[in-house]
């Protein structure tokens, strides 16, 4: 049976995924979530990690229901020649072919770009790597902390003085994932109009330099090398966040002299609004740390929420540092559908992060949760590649569907 | 050849948010006509400052035109229409007073011009509260829990952290911004419509950490009001050495054996079961660890011990500096920094993209325009 409609502006693109664990199934999603069919092709002698964590049921495992909504799964035993030829003929019926597996195993395999090439002249192939797909380091693997740290990103996030501990462990895959479907969308119009497919090496380690690329291309002029810099802000002060009741946080940025009013209005703090050292930027930048020190002992009795509130309402731009708690139990995100429910095998519903975009007309539907392993064998298997159901049954019996 | 030749964006934004999707689109060879406001672009006045010029808006608004119209007057207004009417496609990263003031909100743009992709990205996405809407990227980053989480084991009384520089949240939402333009573009393609784009730039941080905090939202695991929700246990953490600093990364039997081998088997590392990292992680372990490796590699440099650790099958990384990336011989064999002889600074090296596009890479082509370099040629159409 032909899949439902779901719209969106990718619809009629199809993309295969080869991909594990978060950067590339991530890939998958954001263009599923705009409309592209997704095929993730998997196995049971080779899962996704994502499948096994949580260690209970690989169709019920948490970090995969988290992220594969709206992927289509199919089973194959790439390690068969039968398998792989199955694979090359869903490349044939495929615009797009992603993977961020292990370096040299797609060309071990006979699925590198040249030979994609034959199979299907203007197919677009994308490889999330940790260093890219060629180069000196080009052999080398690691995990996200890796990346941010090779990249120039860790250097820059720590507290003032202290050894640049970097964003939090998770930050760097799902990022990578999402330079990829950029990229991977820029692909498809370069065949639109031209005709022509083309490769895409895709570095997880630069994913991450290009987020500091402002900073990276300020020390290539000025020759100031960017230090780890705590909540600094060369052109707002007060610039941070500040401690709050009951261990919570405030974010508090201020750009001008009369916001930095507002703000002193706000906290009935008359002494600093009159203290001339802080009357302009240049001063309140020049003593920073003593007012840092002079705002938290104020806000440090008030509740966060509240706070922040009444500082925009006075035009500070503030808001609470918020927990996963917070966010969980965010009414604006909920309502807003930011997080929306999905169907489950096991529940019925699953909430799920949805896309950070709304389009209007005609966008995307993200409805179905994450697929069981080889829900859409028959799909992939009958009505794209049209094979026979005794021939479906056969390469499930010698273990090629697997 | 460049993938978007033949696309026409207008790029009303004022924010890196706005002005970095752009960009994104430029360098894959999209024609970017930056309208800036009389007296220019906000960005040209945030440093750092080189020959009087910001280095900043160089980064962002490289390979696009400048037309300088006030979008308030009637008459540079309608301007802008007539460079909608013939363009693709419409980024805005305004609050929605400043739209609806001058007729730029998503029914009015959908009704004047129906061809056009339209997108604007704010803090917390269309009909926000407009208090919320003046939201900067500090506030954005904490709205959305990645502050509250790094670094990793942030003890609770040190403050939350906005991330590397001053724009993190703003690149991530430009990403995605830049993605639902391009495919919104494919659908323009195809049909001759356009769409809004309605991007929440909070959102994009919690899609970012879906696989962390969904689990939360499912109920599989526990939220908390703890700074280290989102961490996940072990070692890893960035070391001070003699010239920098390092990071390691260790969750297996083979890390440590490898670890051991290169710090030449220590006897205090004999204490350690070879399998703690899998089963015997404990916070005490993990401490009393910390405690002989900070010490083993404070005299170490980072270049040749974290290459001894590669080939060891360890993965301990250098925690690269903006100077050490140049030089580094992976970024120069895949040529991330494109050399560019800059009319306002001389010899610079553009941090480039990504992603490495066999038949139609991305580059800098020309430096940002001067305020109203292309009036005339606007002028013209």
């Amino acid at each position: 049976m032909p899949l439902p409609d779901r719209g969106g502006p990718l619809a009629g693109v199809r993309v295969l995924e080869l991909t594990k664990v978060w950067a590339g199934p991530y890939a998958g999603k954001m263009l599923a979530h705009l409309g592209a069919e997704v095929i993730k092709i998997e196995s049971a002698t080779n899962l996704d990690e994502m499948r096994a964590y949580g260690g209970v049921d690989i169709n019920s495992a948490p970090y995969f229901l988290s992220i594969n909504q709206e992927i289509l799964s199919v089973q194959v035993n790439m390690k068969t020649a039968a398998g792989l030829d199955l694979v090359k003929q869903m490349v044939a019926a495929s615009d797009i072919v992603i993977d961020n597996i292990r370096p040299g195993a797609m060309e071990r395999s006979k699925l590198d770009y040249e030979s994609l090439k034959q199979i299907k002249p203007d197919i677009i192939q994308c490889s999330i790597k940790m260093w890219g797909t060629d180069g000196p380091l080009g052999y080398q693997t690691g995990y996200a902390p890796c990346f941010a740290a090779l990249s120039g990103l860790t250097a820059l996030v720590g507290h003032e003085g202290e050894t640049p501990k970097g964003m939090n462990i998770r930050y760097g895959d799902s990022t990578a994932g999402a330079c990829a479907a950029l990229a991977c969308i820029a692909a498809l119009h370069h065949r639109e109009r031209t005709g022509e497919g083309q490769f895409i090496d895709l570095s997880a380690v630069e994913t991450m330099t290009s987020l500091v690329g402002d900073s990276l291309f300020a020390y290539s002029v000025t020759g100031e090398v960017p230090q780890p810099d705590g909540n600094f802000h060369p052109e707002m002060c007060p610039h941070g966040a500040y401690p709050c009741a009951n261990g919570e946080w405030l974010s508090i940025a201020v750009a001008s002299d009369a916001e930095w009013q507002s703000l002193c209005e706000v906290l009935g703090a008359a002494d600093l609004a009159g203290d001339a050292r802080y009357a302009t930027l240049a001063g309140r930048l020049a003593s920073r740390h003593a007012l840092d020190r002079a705002l938290g002992g104020i806000t440090a009795a008030q509740e966060a929420g509240d706070l922040a509130e009444r500082l925009r309402l006075a035009g500070v731009p503030a808001f609470r540092s918020q927990s996963s708690l917070d966010l969980c139990g965010d009414g604006w995100l909920w309502g807003r559908e930011a997080y929306r429910m999905v169907s489950d095998h096991n529940n019925g519903t699953r909430p799920i992060i949805g896309p950070a975009w709304r389009m209007e007309p005609d966008a995307a539907k993200v409805e179905t949760g994450a697929p069981l392993l080889g829900e859409h064998n028959d799909y992939v298997y009958r009505e794209i590649l049209g094979l026979p159901q005794d021939r479906v049954d056969d390469l499930i019996a010698r273990k090629v569907i697997d | 050849v460049t993938a978007l030749a033949g696309i026409t964006i207008v790029e009303i934004a004022e924010r890196p948010a706005g002005e970095y999707t752009a960009r994104l689109l430029a360098d894959f060879g999209a024609e970017v006509i930056k309208v800036e406001r009389p007296g220019g672009a906000p960005t040209r006045s945030m440093g750092p400052f080189k020959n009087g010029e910001s280095t900043l808006f160089h980064y962002f608004n490289a390979n696009k035109k400048s037309v300088v119209l006030d979008l308030a007057d009637p008459a540079d207004r309608a301007t802008l229409d007539r460079l909608l009417a013939r363009a693709n496609g419409l980024i805005d990263d305004h609050d929605e007073a400043w739209g609806a003031a001058r007729g730029l909100t998503s029914a009015e743009v959908a009704a004047a011009h129906p061809h056009l992709v339209h997108a604007i990205i704010t803090p917390f996405g269309q009909g926000a509260p407009l208090e919320w809407q003046i939201a900067r990227p500090i506030n954005v980053i904490n709205a959305g829990g990645w502050a509250y989480h790094s670094p990793s084991e942030t003890p609770p009384d040190k403050p939350p952290l906005k991330g590397a520089g001053r724009f993190l949240p703003d690149y991530e939402s430009a990403i995605d911004a830049a993605t639902c333009v391009l495919a919104s573009l494919h659908r323009q393609r195809k049909t001759g419509a356009g769409q809004f784009i309605d991007i929440s730039e909070v959102e994009v941080q919690l899609n970012r950490v879906d696989c962390v905090l969904d689990r939360m939202l499912a109920g599989e695991a526990e939220p908390g009001p703890e700074r280290t929700a989102y961490d996940m246990g072990g070692p890893g953490t960035s070391f001070a050495c003699r010239d920098g600093h390092v990071y390691l990364f260790m969750t297996s039997k083979s890390h440590w054996k490898g670890l051991c081998e290169l710090m030449g088997n220590p006897d205090w590392a004999q204490a350690f079961r070879e399998d703690w990292l899998e089963f015997d992680c404990t916070r005490d372990n993990v401490v009393r660890f910390r405690e002989h490796f900070t010490a083993w590699i404070a005299d170490k440099e980072k270049m040749p011990i974290t290459e001894a650790a590669q080939k060891g099958g360890v993965a301990m990384v250098p925690v690269s500096t903006a100077a050490d990336l140049p030089q580094n011989e992976q970024f120069v064999h895949r040529g991330f920094f494109q050399k560019f002889d800059h009319p306002a600074f001389g010899e610079v090296a553009f941090p480039m993209a990504c992603y490495k596009l066999s038949a139609s890479p991305v580059a800098i082509r020309t430096a940002a325009p001067a305020l109203g370099a292309h009036d005339p040629e606007v002028e013209a159409r």
